[in-house]
């Protein structure tokens, strides 16, 4: 047991600001992990008095293992947790916080394309494609944080770069139940969800990143559009998984589900911004589909749209190591209800080691709200740290 | 109230940023395109008088002064991120994997592969690699987190260590010319020179190039920069001379 502990300790020294790796010379394998955690206020709407949210909260407790063996496999398992302890002690599941991140490997032996398995990220949105901290904030934009449609899910996906890696091609299919596939079956449906992505930029090849910590000296472009779709029919008497449907009821639809979107993001001299827009629409197979909001087939026509935007600017202010970023999004959960929602929400984080080390700092400001999903606050101010071994 | 403090405190820190002072500034005289995938450094050899450039995608390629490939090795298991010539042979290490590989500089045939162990971050391994002729010493530098200098012997044993992590964010090539050491930093854009027996800078000139990962001199002092993610080979005047 103390021989034990005594490697504990050296394992927690050693990866200080350093993560570990290990090689036979073959195979390579890379130990990291993050630790983050922050203290939340919310300003309640007057006539609210619920203030669960106002906590401290470990949100991050990560570990991450990521392989090449030879040169045809990579691996990767990365696993959080505090998502798994939330879980355990009955907490709401939080799609962007799953508890299995990363569980996949890569076959590169193909060279003509790699071929990628298993359970992870997918490839649509490239604002959810940006891994989470290299970000100034604490939380995605509510529409690519997935509560609308999935980030992760098991599944396929082949891909190809062309171009010096300017232009990619995404192809997939997988279970269409988002980070709910972990519970092993399908629906009663039985049908996959379909995924494709491109996207090209110029005049280098461009990374899922968000801040131009480099300063490019000259600018950068890069634009991506994507589409998934599922056809879930569900037969007479049959129902999906529980949480299934996420939080606004979008993630999965008994019928079809089309959803296509775009992104554009450019990088200058420290500056930063993307735009990114996304639509949905179903075709729910029944009419009293509660996505239908209880309006006739003369109304809806049989089909209903969800959609939205986020525009996002950043600057990384070099000399001082801060990145401030503000980023504005608007959401129209459905289109046969009028109305729709506005958010911002500012960030400043301070680099006191590179991305490794960062005090972040988010502001959070509801200015117009939707009437079928009203919310208990108005302003939210986030403030912690996070730390990686990378 | 509460977001005029917060867009406050925004914008000082982005003026703050905004003045701060850069080292002088190097224009590039010309550029080519390379038909190296992601080139990330690059070496002259006096003895062959031609440019040997190493690739993360696993090549190793012996070009002229314009970039035109004269020979390259077939596509290896490897991700190449320093090359160094002592005449005898071309060296190339594997970032990934830790290893040292002894190039026959006519042929490009291996002739040895050495394992430097180091167990940072998978992709934050050597970077860069130059001989220290002052010392009689191989110098292999990791890239980041930590930047770290280690002296070695010719059969690449490592008898000691310096931390530079404070001279920049990242080391991504080095070469020798004029007896003097000369790192470059892709993520400043920086170009220091440095003393071989103390290792501190004497100089430092930024270079506005994206992604510049590695870079030497020719016979006439100018200075070649090879650039991964735009895969070309920048030319500069010599540094000194500004």
């Amino acid at each position: 047991m103390k021989n034990y502990i005594l490697a504990l300790a050296s394992l927690a020294t050693a990866t200080s600001f350093a993560q570990l790796t290990l090689s036979n010379g073959h195979h390579v394998l890379e130990l990291t992990g993050e630790v983050s955690a922050y203290y939340n206020y919310r300003e309640l709407k007057s006539g609210e008095f619920d203030h669960k949210k106002d906590r401290f909260k470990l949100r991050d407790a990560q570990i991450e293992l990521e392989g090449r063996v030879g040169g045809d496999w990579n691996y990767e398992l990365q696993v959080d947790f505090a998502d798994m302890a939330a879980q355990n002690n009955g907490e709401e599941f939080d799609p962007e916080n799953p508890g299995l991140m990363e569980a996949r490997i890569k076959y590169k032996g193909l060279r003509f394309m790699d071929v990628e398995v298993g359970y992870g990220k997918l490839y649509y949105s490239r604002a959810s494609l940006v891994p989470f901290d290299y970000s100034a904030f604490w939380q995605r934009a509510e529409l690519v944080r997935g509560s609308i449609f999935s980030q992760r899910d098991v599944g396929i996906t082949v891909m190809k770069n062309f171009w010096k890696q300017r232009a990619n091609i995404y192809l997939g299919a997988y279970t269409g139940l988002g980070e709910k596939s972990l519970g092993g079956d399908n629906d009663p449906s039985g049908n996959p969800e379909f995924i494709g992505r491109v996207d090209v930029s110029y005049p280098a090849r461009a990374r899922f990143r968000d801040i131009d910590d480099r300063h490019s000296p000259i600018p950068l472009f890069a634009l991506g559009v994507n589409g998934r779709f599922m056809n879930k029919k569900l037969p007479d008497g049959e129902v999906f998984p529980t949480d299934a449907y996420g939080e606004y009821g979008w993630k999965v639809v008994d019928g079809k589900r089309y959803v296509y979107g775009f992104d554009a993001s450019f990088m200058y001299m420290g500056f930063s911004g993307s735009f990114e827009m996304h639509q949905i629409k179903a075709q729910p197979q029944h009419a009293d589909d509660p996505l239908f909001l209880n309006t006739t087939p003369d109304q809806n026509h049989g089909y209903v749209l969800m959609g939205g935007y986020v525009a996002q600017l950043n600057y990384f202010v070099k000399s001082a190591r801060t990145i401030l970023s503000a980023r504005y999004e608007e959401l129209d959960l459905n289109d046969l209800n009028p109305g729709n929602s506005q958010r911002i929400s500012g960030a400043i984080a301070y680099q006191i080691q590179g991305y490794n080390a960062m005090v972040k700092l988010q502001y959070f400001n509801i200015i117009k709200e939707e009437s079928i999903d009203p919310l208990k606050w108005e302003n939210q101010l986030r403030l912690g740290i996070q730390f990686q071994f990378k | 109230m509460r977001l005029f403090f917060f867009a406050t405190a925004l914008s000082v820190c982005a003026v703050s940023g905004l003045f701060a002072q850069k080292p002088t500034q190097l224009k590039p005289v010309s550029f080519v395109s390379l038909n190296v995938p992601e080139p990330s450094d690059i070496c002259y050899s006096a003895v062959t008088k031609s440019y040997f450039i190493a690739s993360d995608s696993g090549y190793l390629s012996e070009t002229d002064r314009d970039g035109k490939v004269l020979q390259q090795t077939p596509l290896m298991v490897s991700d190449f991120e320093a090359v160094a010539t002592d005449g005898e042979f071309v060296y190339a290490i594997d970032e990934t994997r830790r290893d040292v590989y002894f190039f026959n500089p006519k042929t490009l045939a291996i002739e040895r592969v050495v394992n430097v162990p180091f167990s940072g971050g998978r992709n934050k391994g050597y970077e860069a690699m130059v001989y220290n002729k002052v010392k009689n010493c191989w110098i292999l530098i990791t890239e980041r987190e930590p930047v770290i200098l280690f002296e070695a012997d010719k059969e690449f044993r490592i008898t000691n260590k310096v931390d530079l992590s404070k001279i920049a964010t990242d080391i991504s090539a080095a070469t020798w010319y004029n007896d003097a050491i000369w790192l470059m930093s892709d993520m400043d854009m920086i170009l220091f020179k440095i003393n071989p027996k103390t290792y501190a800078v004497e100089g430092k000139w930024y270079l506005p190039v994206l992604n510049p990962e590695g870079i030497t001199f020719d016979e006439n002092g100018n200075l070649l920069v090879t650039c991964d993610d735009m895969q070309r080979l920048y030319y500069f005047e010599n540094p000194e001379k500004k």
